[in-house]
């Protein structure tokens, strides 16, 4: 089982271990990983998608013929890079007019786009082709004892006839089922299903807003659980929910909750180094990697 | 007060040629699902679709809140009467750009330039410090394929016409 992997630009450039931990876990539960040479931006939609339909398409079609080329598909953590992904493929697949202009334009580089390779979302291949058994078996230091809570990226549910892959979006499970896979409870809550509100303009433009609309999920995980962690898979609500805090802890109250993505947890419970996997944070994560010691 | 004697009725032919906004029936449905609505000013994709089927352009121009969209979807998800509203916030940018050059996206630019909207390549401390030494094969280190990355995207014409903004 082989993938191109998408890393998109934050992973990479901000949170490199994440990429640290997705490069050490998948390989070794079977997952083969191929580096995909000139990607770009997947286009985020605040680029191109926001200036013009024919240039989205064709950074779409840029991407995605990598993998094709490649003959293989197309493995994605950061939500927004999936979600762009996806839908550049679904435009491309059913309009032939915008698959035959991006075809003009991507003629150059000597690929094509064909819509033969899928993108498809970190959670998905750990759910639907690694398989929870094969997840259970390679765990190492099981995170018995600890309470986790999810937070399901939002480009991974909506719409779901574009990046779905499970049974329904309003009540999703997957992650869940991960992370109980690893030996953690997963707890509930009311705010569960809330975005994190960390993409796009909204934070930039109104961070008050923006801030008090994460604190309204914060303060529900805090109310409503006894959780030890967040548990996140996407690049962009693991970076605002984490650094998020920091910003509501200035206000006065204190929010430290850490946050993990799920291949950073696995690594750890894999037994990989803590140092390389789960080092990039704002929340110290002390707690948990000494509980897996 | 709205004139509406002066609105452009046929605008949304211009954001929405497949016309899937016209069967909005003013539900809300998209506005208390939408994060972005907590925003200050709101975003209220409802009534950014009803100026658009009233045709009230120059309230539209100078719309700063269809760039907070955090893009989830979930008025996409929901929406009863298929209007796509995240399909409209994407069809409205698009629309204000080409109409105002100053909106176009300057993180547009910064792909072209460099491929990514964040120092991908710049980054080989923090990299290193979690045991990732390899250089990753990013664009900018493959100069012939960037420069077909650019010529590929010079050909469209709201690119081609703004050129000074994405040549260095
Ligand atoms: S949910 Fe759909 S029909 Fe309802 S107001 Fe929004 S766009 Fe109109
Ligand atoms: S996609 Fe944008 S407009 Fe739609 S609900 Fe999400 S933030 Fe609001």
């Amino acid at each position: 089982m082989a993938y191109g992997l998408f890393l998109g630009c934050n992973m990479p450039a901000i949170r490199p271990d994440v990429e640290k931990a997705i490069r050490l876990t998948m390989p070794a539960l079977g997952v083969e990983l191929l580096d995909m040479e000139g990607y770009v931006c997947c286009p985020a939609f605040g680029t191109f998608p926001s200036l013009d339909e024919e240039a989205h398409l064709a950074v779409s079609a840029w991407n995605l013929s990598i993998g094709e080329k490649k003959g293989v598909d197309i493995l994605v953590e950061c939500g927004s890079c999936y979600r762009s992904l996806r839908s550049g493929k679904r435009c491309l697949d059913q309009h032939e007019a915008h698959r035959k202009r991006a075809n003009e334009l991507l003629a150059k580089t000597g690929r094509s786009y064909e819509g033969k390779a899928t993108p498809r979302h970190i959670s998905d291949v750990l759910l639907h082709e690694v398989g929870l058994s094969t997840i259970r078996a390679a765990v190492k230091k099981p995170l018995g004892g600890l309470r986790a809570v999810v937070q399901y990226p939002c480009h991974t549910l909506f719409p779901h006839k574009t990046v779905g892959f499970e049974e329904s979006s309003v009540r999703p499970h997957g992650l869940a089922d991960l992370v109980e896979a690893l030996g953690a409870s997963v707890e509930h809550f009311s705010a569960e299903y809330q975005c994190c509100g960390g993409a796009g303009g909204f934070h930039g433009s109104s961070k008050a807003e923006a801030n008090a609309f994460a604190k309204t999920k914060l303060d529900a995980i805090i109310a409503e659980t006894r959780a030890d962690l967040i548990v996140v898979s996407c690049i962009t609500c693991l970076m605002h929910l984490d650094n998020v805090q920091k910003e509501l802890s200035r206000d006065g109250a204190s929010y430290a909750i850490p946050v993990f993505d799920y291949n950073q947890l696995l690594a750890l419970c894999m037994g990989f180094d803590a140092q390389q996997v789960a080092s990039l944070c704002t929340v110290p994560r002390q707690a948990i990697v000494n509980a897996l010691r | 007060m709205i004139d509406l004697d002066v609105a452009q009725r046929n605008l949304w032919q211009d954001i929405d040629p497949h016309g899937n906004l016209l069967y909005c029936f003013s539900c809300s449905t998209c506005v208390v699902g939408c994060p972005a609505s907590n925003a200050i000013p709101p975003l209220l994709i409802r009534n950014l679709v009803r100026s658009v089927t009233l045709g009230l352009e120059d309230d539209l121009l100078d719309n700063d809140t269809p760039w907070t969209c955090v893009t989830c979807s979930r008025c996409e998800e929901m929406c009863p009467m298929g209007v796509d509203p995240f399909e409209i916030v994407l069809a409205l940018r698009r629309w204000q750009c080409r109409n105002d050059e100053t909106r176009i996206p300057m993180a547009a630019a910064e792909i072209y330039k460099r491929g990514y909207t964040q120092p991908v390549d710049k980054a080989q401390e923090v990299r290193a410090s979690v045991g990732l030494t390899e250089p990753l094969p990013t664009i900018n280190r493959l100069p012939e394929l960037h420069q077909q990355f650019k010529d590929m995207l010079m050909q469209v014409e709201i690119i081609h016409n703004a050129d000074y903004m994405f040549e260095d």
